[in-house]
């Protein structure tokens, strides 16, 4: 008895979500998919593992049947000729493999679709779904939780983040040999606040202390917050909306409460998507405070003289992978192409590339996702071979989170290649 | 007949603009500081991300797509002529040859869609459904602008098809353009589309 109420609550939160999220977006790519089936080369899951079930246009149907079956005349009337799916535990259990480890919602397949299909779109449907009956994949979920607990994904206490900060500052100011640098906190007043991937606290500070370099140089007025410093939201990856607006609401709180004219985001393709583009409609209200990547920052640097640079400081050839988040969702795909060709040498654009680009195979969360992992890398033969053809021994990423998936496709396709942020470059050739 | 058709037309149009309107659903306000254009983002989609240098799909398969292309024009060209025989406008031949001309074209989709393995992963019955429905409109407008049957006979088939229109999957003649629409006017607004001219999509690929 309990069980069959615990089914039908489920089943009753699961309706609720699809009728929610369809609502003036999604329903429009829910009703218009002829099944052509020729959407299979863009997707690098389908390229590297080609079976039906990773096309997308066949996930994208996954989630379309239950549309169907609750919100099309012939669905509630022939569910069979429709091919509508009813909305039960069991069917809602099949739906994760196909919306959280068969997809990472890059929305490449979309820009190809015969039709003009946001199939990223249609999957988000139904992660929204899975996130409202507690379906969420245990390693997403558990980030999703750290996130909401302690304020940054990582669950890095705050005294730890504090530490790295000084050490920081240490290092940067011998390696600057000045003596007035410093990785401001909590600093009220300051002009911008800066949000950091926990990951630069915790395993890759370089590009933590590179920007903080970069600022230094150009004299900016800065702060990180010890509080909320974390640009990422798992929330989005998850489908939870709620907790997507909480951890926008509570970044935009300690904005407000530091007195910053801006917030800057860190290299992070879907934590700017996140921030720049879904935050304002999660909270359903225009920001006070305006927010940009860090990327064009640093080029308004470069265009007003703030910073000097001197591109025969990076020799080797350097490569550029687009996160689909920054790029294809964000729209931001060229202040880091004028970056880096004013940073380095020799430039060398990956093919296809900017909203063309291909997913490197982390996206979506896959990253916390173990049970996906061996997908991921093998999906990850696709960007591999994009770098191989182009000769390069660097790749810059803007986005963290691709630098992850970047660094364990470098040591499993053996590319020889060394994975690094922007602002990493543009530190090394500062003048 | 036509009379039944004419309200068979109507039904298909109403319940097609009344599915976009449920389907918008009030609509959403965009809180997000626009970066772009929505309409040069809805320009694009429907002219350069159309073309095969910009279209994946096309790129790979452009049988597929000219064959789905031809079916597409021998429908209109049918669809068209019922609405003239509805409104008492006599149709010559060249109606006949577009729908036969068209109907090999519907002949080997449903056949793919029978053998190929990715269809049939996400094959319905209504798919079937729909498209024996479009060949035999085809056959209907061909005999009927060939006056092999009289006009009387489209109409007839005319009823039921109109009526199946706006349920199943053949509703496509409408969210298509209303999805990719759509899409454009998001990555529009973002300022993703349209692409940026120096874009290398790898069209050799």
């Amino acid at each position: 008895m309990a069980d069959r109420t615990s089914d039908e609550k489920t089943i009753r939160a699961a309706k609720e979500m699809l009728a929610e999220s369809i609502r003036g977006l999604g329903a429009y790519h829910l009703n218009a998919c002829v099944k052509c089936g020729l959407c299979g080369e863009s997707c690098h899951i389908f390229l590297t593992e080609p079976d039906p079930e990773n096309l997308p246009g066949v996930k994208a149907w996954k989630v379309m049947q239950h549309y169907r079956r609750h919100h099309t005349l012939l669905g509630r009337l022939a569910p069979r000729v429709a091919g509508a799916r009813e909305l039960t535990p069991a069917t809602l259990d099949e739906l994760v493999d196909t919306v959280y480890g068969r997809c990472t919602a890059c929305g490449r397949c979309g820009l190809h679709c015969t039709i003009g299909l946001d199939i990223g779109a249609v999957i988000r449907v139904g992660r929204h779904m899975l996130a409202a009956v507690d379906k969420v994949p245990a390693g997403l979920q558990r980030t999703v939780d750290n996130q909401l607990e302690t304020g940054n994904q990582m669950a890095i206490p705050r005294d730890e983040f504090l530490a790295t900060t000084e050490w920081l500052a240490d290092d940067l100011r011998l390696e600057m040999e000045d003596d007035t640098v410093r990785l401001p906190v909590d600093e009220k007043g300051a002009r911008a606040l800066y949000l950091v991937n926990p990951r630069e606290v915790k395993f890759f500070p370089l590009s933590l202390m590179a920007a903080a370099g970069v600022f230094h140089r150009a004299k900016e007025s800065w702060t990180l917050s010890s509080r909320f410093y974390d640009v990422t939201n798992y929330g989005f990856y998850s489908g939870d909306n709620g907790v997507g607006g909480e951890l926008t609401r509570r970044v935009m709180d300690e904005a407000k409460s530091l007195g910053v004219e801006e917030v800057i985001l860190s290299e992070c393709g879907h934590g700017f998507r996140s921030f720049r583009w879904e935050g304002p409609n999660w909270i359903e209200e225009r920001y006070p405070i305006p927010m940009r990547s860090v990327l064009e920052l640093v080029e308004e640097y470069l265009d007003t003289g703030r910073i000097r640079v001197d591109p025969s400081k990076n020799q080797r050839r350097v490569t550029l992978h687009d996160p689909c988040n920054l790029v294809r969702w964000g729209g931001v795909s060229e202040p880091q192409r004028r970056i880096l060709k004013r940073v380095v040498n020799d430039f060398e654009e990956m093919t296809p590339n900017r909203a063309d680009n291909f997913c490197c195979g982390g996206g979506g969360g896959m990253l916390s996702m173990t049970e996906y992992g061996e997908r991921r890398v093998t999906s990850g033969r696709v960007k591999a071979d994009q770098i191989r053809n182009t000769g390069a021994k660097i790749v810059a990423t803007p986005c963290h989170n691709c630098a992850d998936q970047l660094l364990e496709i470098t040591k499993h396709y053996k590319l020889g290649t060394e994975i690094v942020a922007v602002v990493e470059l543009v530190y090394d050739a500062l003048v | 007949m036509r009379i039944a058709a004419a309200l068979a037309l109507l039904w298909a149009v109403l319940a097609l603009l009344y599915q976009v309107v449920l389907a918008r659903g009030g609509g959403r306000t965009d809180y997000s500081v626009r970066a772009g254009h929505s309409g040069r983002g809805v320009l694009y989609a429907f002219t350069t991300a159309m073309l095969p240098t910009h279209k994946e799909s096309v790129r790979h398969h452009p049988g597929k797509f000219a064959v789905g292309l031809l079916l597409h024009v021998g429908v209109l060209a049918a669809l068209l002529e019922i609405v003239l025989l509805v409104a008492g406008v006599a149709v010559g031949w060249p109606w006949g040859v577009l729908a036969l001309l068209a109907l090999p074209a519907g002949i080997y989709l449903a056949v793919r869609r029978r053998v190929s393995p990715v269809l049939r992963a996400m094959n319905a019955p209504d798919d079937y459904v729909a498209i024996v429905a479009v060949c035999a409109l085809l056959v209907m407008a061909a005999l009927s602008a060939f006056g092999i049957v009289a006009p009387a006979v489209l109409l007839g088939y005319a009823v039921p098809f109109l009526v199946y229109l706006p349920l199943g999957k053949l509703r496509h003649v409408i969210f298509f353009f209303v999805a990719r629409a759509d899409l454009g006017r998001r990555l529009g607004y973002r300022g993703t589309l349209p692409l940026a001219a120096e874009r290398n999509h790898g069209g050799q690929d």
